[in-house]
Protein backbone atom coordinates (compact mmCIF):
# COMPACT_ATOMS: atom_id res chain seq x y z
CA UNK A 1 0.00 0.00 0.00
CA UNK A 2 0.92 3.64 -0.19
CA UNK A 3 1.78 3.92 3.51
CA UNK A 4 5.05 2.12 2.86
CA UNK A 5 6.00 4.53 0.06
CA UNK A 6 5.00 7.42 2.25
CA UNK A 7 7.24 6.35 5.16
CA UNK A 8 10.19 5.98 2.78
CA UNK A 9 9.57 9.48 1.51
CA UNK A 10 9.33 10.76 5.06
CA UNK A 11 12.62 9.17 6.01
CA UNK A 12 14.30 10.68 2.96
CA UNK A 13 12.84 14.05 3.80
CA UNK A 14 14.21 13.83 7.34
CA UNK A 15 17.71 12.97 6.08
CA UNK A 16 17.74 15.79 3.50
CA UNK A 17 16.48 18.30 6.08
CA UNK A 18 19.20 17.12 8.44
CA UNK A 19 21.90 17.74 5.82
CA UNK A 20 20.53 21.17 5.01
CA UNK A 21 20.45 22.08 8.67
CA UNK A 22 24.01 20.87 9.22
CA UNK A 23 25.28 22.88 6.23
CA UNK A 24 23.52 26.00 7.48
CA UNK A 25 24.92 25.60 10.99
CA UNK A 26 28.42 25.03 9.62
CA UNK A 27 28.29 28.09 7.38
CA UNK A 28 26.65 30.44 9.84
CA UNK A 29 28.81 29.09 12.69
CA UNK A 30 31.94 30.67 11.25
CA UNK A 31 30.16 33.95 10.81
CA UNK A 32 29.12 33.88 14.47
CA UNK A 33 32.69 33.03 15.52
CA UNK A 34 34.00 35.97 13.49
CA UNK A 35 31.46 38.38 14.96
CA UNK A 36 32.05 37.17 18.52
CA UNK A 37 35.83 37.47 18.26
CA UNK A 38 35.39 40.91 16.71
CA UNK A 39 33.14 42.01 19.58
CA UNK A 40 35.39 40.35 22.18
CA UNK A 41 38.53 42.05 20.94
CA UNK A 42 37.00 45.27 19.72
CA UNK A 43 34.59 46.35 22.44
CA UNK A 44 37.25 46.57 25.14
CA UNK A 45 39.06 49.20 23.07
CA UNK A 46 35.95 51.35 22.50
CA UNK A 47 36.12 54.64 24.38
CA UNK A 48 35.60 58.32 23.64
CA UNK A 49 39.35 58.50 23.00
CA UNK A 50 38.88 56.41 19.86
CA UNK A 51 36.68 59.14 18.37
CA UNK A 52 38.64 62.17 19.60
CA UNK A 53 42.35 61.36 19.22
CA UNK A 54 44.69 60.71 16.31
CA UNK A 55 46.41 57.42 15.57
CA UNK A 56 49.28 57.11 18.05
CA UNK A 57 52.89 56.08 17.63
CA UNK A 58 53.49 52.65 19.17
CA UNK A 59 53.53 52.71 22.95
CA UNK A 60 51.38 55.80 23.53
CA UNK A 61 47.68 56.54 23.82
CA UNK A 62 45.62 57.49 20.81
CA UNK A 63 42.47 56.94 18.83
CA UNK A 64 41.14 56.58 15.32
CA UNK A 65 39.82 60.09 14.63
CA UNK A 66 41.86 60.72 11.48
CA UNK A 67 41.06 57.38 9.80
CA UNK A 68 37.35 57.67 10.73
CA UNK A 69 37.12 61.15 9.21
CA UNK A 70 39.28 60.02 6.29
CA UNK A 71 36.97 57.08 5.57
CA UNK A 72 33.92 59.35 5.76
CA UNK A 73 35.49 61.81 3.30
CA UNK A 74 36.72 59.14 0.87
CA UNK A 75 33.41 57.27 0.92
CA UNK A 76 31.31 60.43 0.52
CA UNK A 77 33.42 61.68 -2.38
CA UNK A 78 33.29 58.26 -4.04
CA UNK A 79 29.49 58.15 -3.71
CA UNK A 80 29.14 61.74 -4.94
CA UNK A 81 31.19 60.91 -8.03
CA UNK A 82 29.91 57.41 -8.68
CA UNK A 83 26.17 57.73 -8.00
CA UNK A 84 25.26 60.26 -10.74
CA UNK A 85 27.22 58.29 -13.34
CA UNK A 86 25.64 55.04 -12.19
CA UNK A 87 22.10 56.41 -12.14
CA UNK A 88 22.44 58.07 -15.55
CA UNK A 89 23.87 54.90 -17.10
CA UNK A 90 21.21 52.71 -15.47
CA UNK A 91 18.51 55.11 -16.65
CA UNK A 92 19.78 54.99 -20.21
CA UNK A 93 19.81 51.20 -20.16
CA UNK A 94 16.33 50.76 -18.67
CA UNK A 95 14.47 53.72 -20.16
CA UNK A 96 16.03 54.82 -23.42
CA UNK A 97 18.22 52.07 -24.80
CA UNK A 98 16.26 49.05 -23.64
CA UNK A 99 16.31 47.46 -27.07
CA UNK A 100 19.68 48.77 -28.23
CA UNK A 101 22.86 46.83 -28.75
CA UNK A 102 24.82 49.36 -26.72
CA UNK A 103 22.82 48.39 -23.62
CA UNK A 104 23.73 44.72 -24.00
CA UNK A 105 27.41 45.64 -24.35
CA UNK A 106 27.33 48.06 -21.40
CA UNK A 107 25.54 45.52 -19.21
CA UNK A 108 28.14 42.88 -20.04
CA UNK A 109 31.05 45.22 -19.27
CA UNK A 110 29.32 46.43 -16.12
CA UNK A 111 28.96 42.85 -14.88
CA UNK A 112 32.69 42.33 -15.41
CA UNK A 113 33.44 45.55 -13.52
CA UNK A 114 31.09 44.42 -10.75
CA UNK A 115 33.14 41.31 -10.12
CA UNK A 116 36.58 42.77 -10.94
CA UNK A 117 39.08 42.33 -8.08
CA UNK A 118 39.30 45.69 -6.34
CA UNK A 119 43.09 45.59 -6.32
CA UNK A 120 42.97 45.86 -10.11
CA UNK A 121 40.94 49.05 -9.76
CA UNK A 122 43.58 50.36 -7.34
CA UNK A 123 46.39 49.58 -9.76
CA UNK A 124 44.50 51.23 -12.61
CA UNK A 125 44.02 54.48 -10.67
CA UNK A 126 47.66 54.32 -9.58
CA UNK A 127 48.67 54.22 -13.23
CA UNK A 128 46.39 57.00 -14.44
CA UNK A 129 46.45 59.37 -11.46
CA UNK A 130 49.08 58.63 -8.84
CA UNK A 131 52.02 57.95 -11.17
CA UNK A 132 51.50 60.99 -13.46
CA UNK A 133 50.94 63.33 -10.49
CA UNK A 134 53.91 61.89 -8.68
CA UNK A 135 52.26 61.43 -5.27
CA UNK A 136 49.52 59.55 -3.46
CA UNK A 137 46.36 61.54 -2.81
CA UNK A 138 42.93 61.31 -1.19
CA UNK A 139 41.27 62.27 -4.47
CA UNK A 140 42.89 59.29 -6.21
CA UNK A 141 41.52 57.08 -3.42
CA UNK A 142 38.04 58.53 -3.89
CA UNK A 143 38.23 57.94 -7.66
CA UNK A 144 39.24 54.31 -7.09
CA UNK A 145 36.29 53.82 -4.73
CA UNK A 146 33.97 55.62 -7.18
CA UNK A 147 34.93 53.09 -9.85
CA UNK A 148 33.68 50.40 -7.48
CA UNK A 149 30.47 52.35 -6.72
CA UNK A 150 29.50 52.84 -10.39
CA UNK A 151 28.75 49.21 -11.40
CA UNK A 152 26.75 48.55 -8.21
CA UNK A 153 24.57 51.62 -8.80
CA UNK A 154 24.22 50.92 -12.55
CA UNK A 155 23.01 47.42 -11.80
CA UNK A 156 20.48 48.30 -9.10
CA UNK A 157 19.19 51.34 -11.01
CA UNK A 158 18.60 49.29 -14.15
CA UNK A 159 17.03 46.39 -12.24
CA UNK A 160 14.74 48.64 -10.22
CA UNK A 161 13.61 50.64 -13.27
CA UNK A 162 12.93 47.41 -15.17
CA UNK A 163 10.61 46.40 -12.31
CA UNK A 164 8.47 49.49 -12.90
CA UNK A 165 5.55 48.16 -14.97
CA UNK A 166 5.39 49.39 -18.57
CA UNK A 167 1.70 50.15 -18.06
CA UNK A 168 2.74 52.97 -15.73
CA UNK A 169 4.97 54.46 -18.45
CA UNK A 170 2.19 54.05 -21.01
CA UNK A 171 -0.30 55.71 -18.67
CA UNK A 172 2.06 58.64 -18.16
CA UNK A 173 2.82 58.96 -21.88
CA UNK A 174 -0.92 58.76 -22.63
CA UNK A 175 -1.40 62.01 -20.68
CA UNK A 176 1.00 63.72 -23.03
CA UNK A 177 3.93 63.57 -20.64
CA UNK A 178 7.29 64.02 -22.38
CA UNK A 179 9.72 61.12 -22.00
CA UNK A 180 12.03 62.96 -19.59
CA UNK A 181 9.12 63.76 -17.26
CA UNK A 182 7.90 60.16 -17.39
CA UNK A 183 11.34 59.01 -16.29
CA UNK A 184 12.05 61.58 -13.59
CA UNK A 185 8.59 62.07 -12.12
CA UNK A 186 6.98 58.66 -12.54
CA UNK A 187 9.57 55.91 -13.05
CA UNK A 188 12.09 57.31 -10.55
CA UNK A 189 9.34 57.79 -8.00
CA UNK A 190 8.14 54.22 -8.40
CA UNK A 191 11.69 52.85 -8.16
CA UNK A 192 12.97 55.29 -5.54
CA UNK A 193 13.33 52.95 -2.57
CA UNK A 194 15.17 50.35 -4.63
CA UNK A 195 17.52 52.89 -6.14
CA UNK A 196 18.39 54.34 -2.71
CA UNK A 197 18.97 50.81 -1.47
CA UNK A 198 21.46 50.34 -4.31
CA UNK A 199 23.41 53.44 -3.29
CA UNK A 200 23.46 52.32 0.35
CA UNK A 201 24.73 48.89 -0.68
CA UNK A 202 27.46 50.60 -2.69
CA UNK A 203 28.44 52.62 0.40
CA UNK A 204 28.58 49.44 2.44
CA UNK A 205 30.69 47.81 -0.24
CA UNK A 206 33.32 50.58 -0.52
CA UNK A 207 33.57 51.43 3.16
CA UNK A 208 35.43 48.16 3.77
CA UNK A 209 37.66 48.25 0.68
CA UNK A 210 41.40 48.23 1.45
CA UNK A 211 43.18 47.15 -1.70
CA UNK A 212 42.23 50.08 -3.95
CA UNK A 213 43.27 52.55 -1.23
CA UNK A 214 46.74 51.11 -0.70
CA UNK A 215 47.83 52.32 -4.15
CA UNK A 216 45.97 55.61 -4.11
CA UNK A 217 45.11 57.36 -0.83
CA UNK A 218 47.81 55.34 0.92
CA UNK A 219 47.55 56.20 4.63
CA UNK A 220 48.41 59.05 6.95
CA UNK A 221 49.46 58.95 10.58
CA UNK A 222 48.38 62.54 11.03
CA UNK A 223 45.31 64.73 10.71
CA UNK A 224 44.90 65.85 7.10
CA UNK A 225 41.96 67.15 5.13
CA UNK A 226 44.06 67.92 2.07
CA UNK A 227 42.58 66.03 -0.87
CA UNK A 228 45.84 66.35 -2.74
CA UNK A 229 47.80 64.51 -0.04
CA UNK A 230 47.68 60.99 1.37
CA UNK A 231 44.73 60.45 3.71
CA UNK A 232 44.11 57.97 6.50
CA UNK A 233 41.22 55.51 6.22
CA UNK A 234 39.92 52.82 8.54
CA UNK A 235 40.67 49.83 6.29
CA UNK A 236 44.23 51.01 5.62
CA UNK A 237 44.87 51.68 9.31
CA UNK A 238 43.47 48.28 10.26
CA UNK A 239 45.73 46.68 7.66
CA UNK A 240 48.81 48.50 8.99
CA UNK A 241 48.06 48.16 12.71
CA UNK A 242 46.93 44.54 12.62
CA UNK A 243 50.16 43.49 10.91
CA UNK A 244 52.31 45.42 13.41
CA UNK A 245 54.05 43.74 16.35
CA UNK A 246 52.66 46.31 18.84
CA UNK A 247 49.86 45.22 21.19
CA UNK A 248 48.20 48.65 21.44
CA UNK A 249 48.14 49.04 17.64
CA UNK A 250 46.60 45.59 17.26
CA UNK A 251 43.92 46.52 19.79
CA UNK A 252 43.07 49.69 17.84
CA UNK A 253 42.87 47.60 14.64
CA UNK A 254 40.22 45.38 16.30
CA UNK A 255 38.28 48.44 17.39
CA UNK A 256 38.44 49.93 13.89
CA UNK A 257 37.21 46.65 12.42
CA UNK A 258 34.31 46.66 14.87
CA UNK A 259 33.37 50.23 13.90
CA UNK A 260 33.34 49.39 10.17
CA UNK A 261 31.32 46.22 10.75
CA UNK A 262 28.73 48.00 12.87
CA UNK A 263 28.32 50.85 10.36
CA UNK A 264 27.95 48.43 7.44
CA UNK A 265 25.42 46.46 9.50
CA UNK A 266 23.47 49.65 10.18
CA UNK A 267 23.51 50.57 6.46
CA UNK A 268 22.31 47.11 5.47
CA UNK A 269 19.46 47.28 7.95
CA UNK A 270 18.40 50.69 6.60
CA UNK A 271 18.64 49.35 3.04
CA UNK A 272 16.47 46.35 3.96
CA UNK A 273 13.91 48.51 5.73
CA UNK A 274 13.69 50.74 2.64
CA UNK A 275 13.35 47.76 0.33
CA UNK A 276 10.55 46.40 2.52
CA UNK A 277 8.73 49.74 2.49
CA UNK A 278 8.78 49.64 -1.32
CA UNK A 279 6.31 46.77 -1.38
CA UNK A 280 3.83 48.62 0.85
CA UNK A 281 3.95 52.28 -0.13
CA UNK B 1 -32.17 33.05 -38.33
CA UNK B 2 -34.60 35.37 -36.66
CA UNK B 3 -33.78 39.02 -36.56
CA UNK B 4 -35.13 39.48 -33.04
CA UNK B 5 -32.89 41.15 -30.49
CA UNK B 6 -30.04 38.79 -29.68
CA UNK B 7 -28.79 40.99 -26.85
CA UNK B 8 -30.86 43.74 -25.27
CA UNK B 9 -29.64 47.15 -26.40
CA UNK B 10 -30.36 50.74 -25.57
CA UNK B 11 -32.80 52.48 -27.85
CA UNK B 12 -30.94 54.59 -30.38
CA UNK B 13 -33.86 55.47 -32.61
CA UNK B 14 -33.46 59.11 -31.62
CA UNK B 15 -30.11 59.24 -33.44
CA UNK B 16 -30.15 61.50 -36.43
CA UNK B 17 -27.47 60.14 -38.71
CA UNK B 18 -27.38 63.25 -40.84
CA UNK B 19 -26.11 65.45 -38.00
CA UNK B 20 -23.19 63.21 -37.10
CA UNK B 21 -19.75 64.72 -37.43
CA UNK B 22 -16.56 62.72 -37.91
CA UNK B 23 -14.13 63.39 -35.10
CA UNK B 24 -11.72 60.73 -36.27
CA UNK B 25 -11.61 59.04 -39.63
CA UNK B 26 -9.58 55.87 -40.00
CA UNK B 27 -8.72 55.02 -43.60
CA UNK B 28 -7.07 51.85 -44.91
CA UNK B 29 -5.15 51.26 -41.72
CA UNK B 30 -2.65 48.41 -41.59
CA UNK B 31 -0.64 47.63 -38.47
CA UNK B 32 2.39 45.44 -37.94
CA UNK B 33 4.12 43.95 -34.92
CA UNK B 34 7.43 43.27 -36.59
CA UNK B 35 6.47 41.05 -39.53
CA UNK B 36 3.09 40.01 -38.13
CA UNK B 37 0.17 41.99 -39.47
CA UNK B 38 -2.38 42.78 -36.74
CA UNK B 39 -4.75 45.10 -38.60
CA UNK B 40 -5.80 44.62 -42.20
CA UNK B 41 -7.12 47.55 -44.16
CA UNK B 42 -9.37 48.91 -41.43
CA UNK B 43 -11.56 51.92 -42.27
CA UNK B 44 -14.18 53.47 -40.02
CA UNK B 45 -15.32 56.80 -38.61
CA UNK B 46 -15.54 57.77 -34.94
CA UNK B 47 -18.39 60.23 -34.50
CA UNK B 48 -18.11 63.27 -32.28
CA UNK B 49 -19.94 63.08 -28.93
CA UNK B 50 -20.78 59.45 -29.50
CA UNK B 51 -19.55 56.25 -27.88
CA UNK B 52 -18.06 53.71 -30.27
CA UNK B 53 -17.51 50.17 -28.96
CA UNK B 54 -14.92 47.78 -30.39
CA UNK B 55 -15.85 44.14 -29.85
CA UNK B 56 -14.39 40.87 -31.03
CA UNK B 57 -12.59 37.77 -29.76
CA UNK B 58 -9.16 38.00 -28.11
CA UNK B 59 -6.39 38.83 -30.54
CA UNK B 60 -8.73 40.33 -33.14
CA UNK B 61 -6.92 43.67 -33.09
CA UNK B 62 -9.36 45.85 -31.17
CA UNK B 63 -6.81 46.95 -28.56
CA UNK B 64 -4.23 47.41 -31.29
CA UNK B 65 -6.61 49.71 -33.15
CA UNK B 66 -7.13 51.71 -29.95
CA UNK B 67 -3.37 51.98 -29.41
CA UNK B 68 -2.96 53.45 -32.90
CA UNK B 69 -5.33 56.31 -32.13
CA UNK B 70 -2.98 57.98 -29.61
CA UNK B 71 0.13 56.43 -31.16
CA UNK B 72 1.06 54.85 -27.85
CA UNK B 73 2.49 51.97 -29.91
CA UNK B 74 5.25 54.41 -30.83
CA UNK B 75 6.89 53.71 -27.45
CA UNK B 76 8.00 50.36 -28.83
CA UNK B 77 10.32 49.75 -31.73
CA UNK B 78 9.24 47.38 -34.49
CA UNK B 79 5.60 48.39 -34.26
CA UNK B 80 4.34 50.41 -37.20
CA UNK B 81 1.13 51.65 -38.75
CA UNK B 82 0.34 52.38 -42.40
CA UNK B 83 -2.64 54.26 -43.75
CA UNK B 84 -4.40 57.34 -42.48
CA UNK B 85 -5.95 58.34 -39.18
CA UNK B 86 -7.47 61.79 -39.50
CA UNK B 87 -8.22 63.72 -36.33
CA UNK B 88 -10.29 66.76 -37.38
CA UNK B 89 -8.89 66.20 -40.85
CA UNK B 90 -5.25 66.08 -39.79
CA UNK B 91 -3.26 62.87 -40.26
CA UNK B 92 -1.93 61.82 -36.86
CA UNK B 93 0.25 59.10 -38.40
CA UNK B 94 2.33 61.77 -40.09
CA UNK B 95 5.93 61.81 -38.85
CA UNK B 96 5.52 65.53 -38.21
CA UNK B 97 2.85 64.90 -35.58
CA UNK B 98 4.02 65.93 -32.09
CA UNK B 99 3.19 62.88 -30.00
CA UNK B 100 2.96 64.62 -26.62
CA UNK B 101 0.51 67.20 -27.92
CA UNK B 102 -1.49 64.47 -29.67
CA UNK B 103 -1.74 62.45 -26.45
CA UNK B 104 -2.86 65.52 -24.54
CA UNK B 105 -5.77 65.74 -27.01
CA UNK B 106 -6.53 62.01 -27.02
CA UNK B 107 -6.68 60.57 -23.52
CA UNK B 108 -6.51 56.89 -22.66
CA UNK B 109 -7.62 54.70 -19.76
CA UNK B 110 -6.06 51.27 -19.49
CA UNK B 111 -7.31 47.84 -18.57
CA UNK B 112 -5.47 47.76 -15.26
CA UNK B 113 -5.71 50.79 -13.00
CA UNK B 114 -2.37 52.62 -13.14
CA UNK B 115 -2.28 55.37 -10.50
CA UNK B 116 1.07 57.15 -10.34
CA UNK B 117 3.06 56.63 -7.14
CA UNK B 118 1.96 59.96 -5.68
CA UNK B 119 -0.98 61.45 -3.81
CA UNK B 120 -4.54 61.35 -5.14
CA UNK B 121 -4.40 65.13 -5.64
CA UNK B 122 -1.05 65.01 -7.44
CA UNK B 123 -2.22 62.17 -9.68
CA UNK B 124 -4.70 64.58 -11.22
CA UNK B 125 -2.87 67.90 -10.83
CA UNK B 126 0.21 66.52 -12.57
CA UNK B 127 -1.41 66.16 -15.97
CA UNK B 128 -3.12 69.56 -15.79
CA UNK B 129 0.16 71.36 -15.01
CA UNK B 130 1.86 69.77 -18.01
CA UNK B 131 0.08 71.93 -20.56
CA UNK B 132 -1.58 74.73 -18.64
CA UNK B 133 -0.60 77.53 -16.29
CA UNK B 134 -3.17 77.47 -13.52
CA UNK B 135 -3.33 79.23 -10.18
CA UNK B 136 -3.33 77.20 -7.01
CA UNK B 137 -7.04 77.72 -6.43
CA UNK B 138 -7.78 77.10 -10.09
CA UNK B 139 -5.91 73.83 -9.85
CA UNK B 140 -7.85 72.81 -6.76
CA UNK B 141 -11.13 73.48 -8.58
CA UNK B 142 -10.01 71.47 -11.60
CA UNK B 143 -9.00 68.53 -9.41
CA UNK B 144 -12.31 68.63 -7.56
CA UNK B 145 -14.41 68.83 -10.71
CA UNK B 146 -12.45 65.98 -12.33
CA UNK B 147 -12.99 63.82 -9.26
CA UNK B 148 -16.66 64.70 -9.23
CA UNK B 149 -17.07 63.81 -12.89
CA UNK B 150 -15.45 60.45 -12.17
CA UNK B 151 -17.87 59.92 -9.24
CA UNK B 152 -14.97 59.65 -6.83
CA UNK B 153 -15.05 63.00 -5.01
CA UNK B 154 -17.29 61.93 -2.13
CA UNK B 155 -15.04 58.95 -1.37
CA UNK B 156 -11.71 60.77 -1.41
CA UNK B 157 -12.39 64.42 -0.53
CA UNK B 158 -11.04 63.94 3.01
CA UNK B 159 -7.88 62.15 1.97
CA UNK B 160 -6.66 63.94 -1.14
CA UNK B 161 -3.10 63.69 0.09
CA UNK B 162 -3.15 59.94 0.65
CA UNK B 163 -1.22 57.83 -1.83
CA UNK B 164 -3.21 56.96 -4.95
CA UNK B 165 -2.16 53.34 -4.55
CA UNK B 166 -4.01 53.12 -1.22
CA UNK B 167 -7.39 53.18 -3.01
CA UNK B 168 -9.35 50.07 -3.95
CA UNK B 169 -9.17 48.74 -7.51
CA UNK B 170 -12.44 50.34 -8.57
CA UNK B 171 -11.49 53.65 -7.00
CA UNK B 172 -8.08 53.52 -8.66
CA UNK B 173 -9.73 53.05 -12.04
CA UNK B 174 -12.04 56.02 -11.45
CA UNK B 175 -8.96 58.01 -10.37
CA UNK B 176 -7.37 57.15 -13.72
CA UNK B 177 -10.51 58.29 -15.52
CA UNK B 178 -10.52 61.52 -13.47
CA UNK B 179 -6.88 62.05 -14.39
CA UNK B 180 -7.69 61.62 -18.08
CA UNK B 181 -10.76 63.88 -17.96
CA UNK B 182 -8.87 66.56 -16.01
CA UNK B 183 -6.58 67.45 -18.91
CA UNK B 184 -9.70 68.05 -21.08
CA UNK B 185 -8.88 65.86 -24.06
CA UNK B 186 -11.14 65.74 -27.11
CA UNK B 187 -11.25 61.98 -27.45
CA UNK B 188 -11.12 59.39 -24.64
CA UNK B 189 -9.96 55.86 -25.37
CA UNK B 190 -11.02 53.18 -22.89
CA UNK B 191 -9.24 49.83 -23.12
CA UNK B 192 -11.43 47.32 -21.27
CA UNK B 193 -11.76 49.75 -18.37
CA UNK B 194 -14.01 47.47 -16.31
CA UNK B 195 -12.38 44.10 -16.79
CA UNK B 196 -10.73 44.19 -13.36
CA UNK B 197 -13.71 45.68 -11.54
CA UNK B 198 -16.66 44.44 -9.50
CA UNK B 199 -20.22 44.97 -10.79
CA UNK B 200 -20.86 48.06 -8.64
CA UNK B 201 -17.74 49.86 -9.84
CA UNK B 202 -18.54 48.74 -13.38
CA UNK B 203 -22.01 50.26 -13.15
CA UNK B 204 -20.52 53.53 -11.89
CA UNK B 205 -18.07 53.69 -14.76
CA UNK B 206 -20.76 52.89 -17.32
CA UNK B 207 -22.91 55.71 -15.96
CA UNK B 208 -19.89 57.96 -16.17
CA UNK B 209 -19.27 57.06 -19.82
CA UNK B 210 -22.83 58.00 -20.59
CA UNK B 211 -22.34 61.43 -19.01
CA UNK B 212 -18.94 62.04 -20.56
CA UNK B 213 -20.10 61.66 -24.13
CA UNK B 214 -21.76 65.07 -24.00
CA UNK B 215 -18.30 66.62 -23.97
CA UNK B 216 -16.04 64.01 -25.46
CA UNK B 217 -15.79 61.48 -28.23
CA UNK B 218 -15.43 58.08 -26.61
CA UNK B 219 -14.05 54.78 -27.85
CA UNK B 220 -14.33 51.69 -25.68
CA UNK B 221 -12.83 48.25 -26.18
CA UNK B 222 -14.74 45.58 -24.31
CA UNK B 223 -15.00 41.84 -24.06
CA UNK B 224 -18.36 42.15 -22.46
CA UNK B 225 -21.07 42.18 -25.09
CA UNK B 226 -23.74 43.39 -22.68
CA UNK B 227 -21.49 46.30 -21.83
CA UNK B 228 -20.99 47.20 -25.48
CA UNK B 229 -24.73 47.04 -25.98
CA UNK B 230 -25.38 49.18 -22.90
CA UNK B 231 -22.90 51.98 -23.39
CA UNK B 232 -22.07 52.36 -27.06
CA UNK B 233 -23.97 54.16 -29.80
CA UNK B 234 -21.95 52.52 -32.54
CA UNK B 235 -20.32 49.11 -32.54
CA UNK B 236 -17.41 47.81 -34.59
CA UNK B 237 -17.00 44.05 -34.70
CA UNK B 238 -13.48 42.92 -35.49
CA UNK B 239 -12.20 39.49 -36.33
CA UNK B 240 -8.64 38.36 -37.17
CA UNK B 241 -7.43 41.90 -37.74
CA UNK B 242 -10.30 42.87 -40.04
CA UNK B 243 -13.22 45.14 -39.41
CA UNK B 244 -16.15 42.84 -40.14
CA UNK B 245 -19.02 45.14 -39.36
CA UNK B 246 -19.55 48.70 -38.21
CA UNK B 247 -22.97 50.16 -37.58
CA UNK B 248 -25.37 51.51 -35.01
CA UNK B 249 -25.16 49.33 -31.94
CA UNK B 250 -28.85 48.55 -32.15
CA UNK B 251 -28.40 47.30 -35.71
CA UNK B 252 -25.27 45.24 -35.00
CA UNK B 253 -26.94 43.52 -32.07
CA UNK B 254 -30.35 42.98 -33.61
CA UNK B 255 -29.71 42.52 -37.29
CA UNK B 256 -26.06 41.80 -37.98
CA UNK B 257 -25.24 41.74 -41.67
CA UNK B 258 -22.34 39.33 -41.38
CA UNK B 259 -22.57 35.71 -40.35
CA UNK B 260 -19.43 36.02 -38.18
CA UNK B 261 -20.89 38.93 -36.23
CA UNK B 262 -24.01 36.96 -35.56
CA UNK B 263 -22.03 33.91 -34.43
CA UNK B 264 -19.94 36.03 -32.10
CA UNK B 265 -22.72 37.95 -30.40
CA UNK B 266 -24.80 34.82 -29.94
CA UNK B 267 -21.80 33.21 -28.26
CA UNK B 268 -21.11 30.59 -30.91
CA UNK B 269 -17.38 31.40 -30.77
CA UNK B 270 -14.99 33.85 -29.18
Amino acid sequence: MTVELYSVRRRRNRIATGFALAATTFGLGWLVVILISLLWNGVSGLSTRVFTQMTPPPGSDGGLLNPIVGSLILTSLAVLMGTPIGILAGTYMAEYGRHSRLTTVVRFINDILLSAPSIVVGLFVYEVMVAPLGHFSAIAGAVALAIIVVPVVVRTTEDMLLLVPNQLREAAAALGMPRAVVVTKVAYRAARAGMITGVLLAVARVSGETAPLLFTALNNQFWSLNLNAPMASLPAVIFQFALSPYQDWQKLAWTGALIITLSVLALSIIARALAASRTSP
Amino acid sequence: MSSAALVPTVNHTDLDLATLKNKVLIRNLNFFYGAAQALKDVSLPLYEHKVTGFIGPSGCGKSTLLRVLNRIYDLYPKQRAEGEVLLDGEDILSPKQDLNLLRARIGMVFQKPTPFPMSIYENIAFGIRLYERVTRSGLEERVESALQRAALWEEVKDKLHANGLSLSGGQQQRLCIARTVAVRPEVILLDEPCSALDPISTAKIEELIDELKDDYTIVIVTHNMQQAARVSDFTAFMYLGELVEFDLTSKVFTAPRDRRTQDYITGRFG
